[in-house]
């Protein structure tokens, strides 16, 4: 492979990663911000984020795109979480609890997201979005009537002045950080939420654990091709189907974990974007639709959370408006995923392109090869 | 031979369901219990402390005082103060440090599990009277006070200081 070739293909490769990397060591000077302040952000956040973005993990090597029904795992983790604060449950307890909670509904949330997306074979990712919405009005229903008319709530504090229904914005102040506050390091200047940073490094090893399992290598034979893996004798639904659970599950942990260093539940609409930012930071950190390692997730995480940190005040300094940072973040947010589907589409193309060209050139060479044969010595 | 082995084989499957049913319905018994754990050991309650006089002249607020719950930092009390204290879980200990005589009074204590609120009078826990510690719901101490305290006294001439006027009754105001 010629250097430009190689340059070219590498760019195509890491194009996203450049992007933001250029994009976001321009911003942090305007920003103002100092980098012991955006490297202490970088720390919290990848905390915070990290355990969501590695839910992402399981459903790619099962060749089932990027997960946006993670979404249903949320809600379920909120759901948790509410019940949580309804019982005045405090401490890592109550993160468990909320976790215990969680943990059926988002087994049945990602068994029914799993069983749909088997029906759309191919279009996951469109369907996994939609289906995301249509369980939003499910859980919106169940937060906004059921809670406190069906389901009794005996924490008046968090139920809507009519009786029933859950208030807009939840205090988490019973279990905000007691995740990351049951041991902190401080190391250099720095706080490092060590048993957060635990739980995500046992999760790392679970992964790694798990592809090495029989059932993690049928999720990659399943992710390569499925019609052989089907003739392998891998069922190939289920598998496709523990995927998805198991990153519902996943996502319901995540959240929590998130919710509870943020300290606020937004009721009804902290699970929105979840799955949007967990993908564009797996994509950010050089993941592909159909690659992605622990790497990504690390890398994806620090980069574009440096830039959601540094671009508000980027561009409050530029442009004299704190909100065209936030545009300008949403913007990035979405342009990157945009961005990683068309390189996807673009790089499938091409790599069929040239599949077809390298096979048309065997065939024009073996031609050769007999035509040079025979008028040499008539042997074919 | 090959029905002994059927019989066999038969017998291992039906050995494999049990035993799977029996793991099933073990990890499904743990998981109650963990969150059965985990509600009665992060089960949060408040804890008021209170230092006034009782209604019924039986006993007075102690002047001045420390206290302290689960060996946190102890706070200040005076005469007719009341503060709250936070606690998880329902097992809890109190120090009580009074200024006067420098006495100490350390007692254990129980939150029932679904109680929110519970009141300690601490002049009672000084002066051995019992109960002292009592739950305490807002919507009763609320009613409780309504009881004691009427509309009717509440909204009187007398009570703003003019004196009841001959011929005029005392009308409680509607809604």
């Amino acid at each position: 492979m010629s250097a430009k070739k190689k340059f070219s293909t590498f760019l195509s490769r890491y194009a996203v990663v450049i992007i933001f990397l250029v994009v976001t060591i321009a911003a942090t000077p305007p920003s103002g911000l100092s980098i012991r302040y955006i490297l202490q952000e970088l720390i919290t956040r990848l905390g915070r984020n990290s355990f969501l973005v590695l839910a992402l993990l399981l459903p790619i090597y099962a060749g089932m795109g990027l997960n946006f029904g993670m979404t249903l795992g949320a809600m379920a983790g909120q759901i948790g979480l509410i019940f949580a604060v309804n019982y005045s449950i405090a401490g890592w307890q109550g993160l468990v609890f909320a976790l215990l909670v969680g943990l059926p509904i988002s087994v049945l949330l990602g068994w029914i997201c799993g069983l749909v997306m088997n029906r759309a074979k191919g279009r996951e990712m469109v369907t996994g979005y939609i289906l995301a919405f249509f369980m939003n009005g499910i859980y919106q229903f169940f937060v906004m009537y059921m809670l406190g008319s069906v389901v009794p709530m005996g924490n008046k504090a968090i139920v809507l002045s009519r009786g029933y229904g859950i208030r807009n914005t939840l205090n988490l102040e019973s279990v905000r950080q007691s995740l990351d506050n049951i041991l902190v390091l401080r190391f250099a200047g720095f706080t490092f939420p060590v048993v957060t940073f635990i739980v995500i490094a046992v999760l790392c090893v679970f992964i790694i654990w798990f592809k090495k399992t029989k059932l993690g290598q049928d999720m990659r034979a399943v992710g390569q091709d499925m019609a052989v893996a089907e003739s392998a004798g891998i069922p190939v639904e289920r598998t496709r189907i523990i995927a998805i659970i198991i990153s519902t599950v996943l996502a319901c942990a995540g959240q929590i974990i998130f919710l509870q260093n943020m300290g606020n539940l937004a009721t009804y609409n902290a699970h929105d974007q979840t799955g949007f930012f967990a993908v564009a930071s797996i994509l950010v950190g050089g993941a592909s639709v159909t690659s992605a390692n622990i790497a990504n997730v690390f890398i994806g995480v620090m980069l574009l959370h440096a830039m959601f940190v540094v671009s508000p005040l980027a561009g409050q300094n530029l442009f004299g408006s704190a909100m065209i940072g936030e545009y300008f973040r949403q913007f990035i947010g979405y342009g990157v995923i945009a961005l990683s589907l068309v390189l996807y589409a673009w790089r499938s193309k091409k790599a069929a392109a040239e599949a077809r060209i390298s096979l048309r050139g065997a065939n024009n060479n073996h031609k050769d090869k007999i035509e040079i044969t025979t008028k040499n010595g008539g042997q074919a | 031979m090959n029905e002994s082995t059927g019989e066999k084989s038969i017998g291992n499957a039906k050995n494999a369901k049990k035993r799977r049913l029996i793991i099933r319905s073990g990890l499904l018994v743990v998981y109650v219990l963990l969150i059965a754990f985990m509600i009665h050991s992060g089960r949060r309650h408040t804890i008021l402390i209170d230092n006034k006089d009782a209604h019924d002249d039986s006993y007075i607020g102690i002047d001045g005082m420390e206290v302290s719950i689960d060996n946190k930092e102890p706070l200040e009390y005076y005469r007719g103060d009341r503060d709250k204290a936070v606690v998880q879980g329902q097992k809890h200990t109190i120090k009580v440090e009074i200024f006067d005589d420098g006495r100490k009074i350390e007692e254990s204590f129980t939150v029932p599990l679904w109680t929110d609120m519970v009141i300690i009078y601490v002049p009672r826990l000084v002066n051995g009277i019992e109960p002292w510690l009592e739950p305490f719901t807002i919507a009763e101490q609320i009613e409780e006070s309504q009881e004691s305290w009427s509309p009717d006294d509440e909204m009187s001439f007398e009570s703003m200081g003019s004196p009841q006027l001959e011929g005029v009754e005392n009308t409680t105001p509607t809604p």
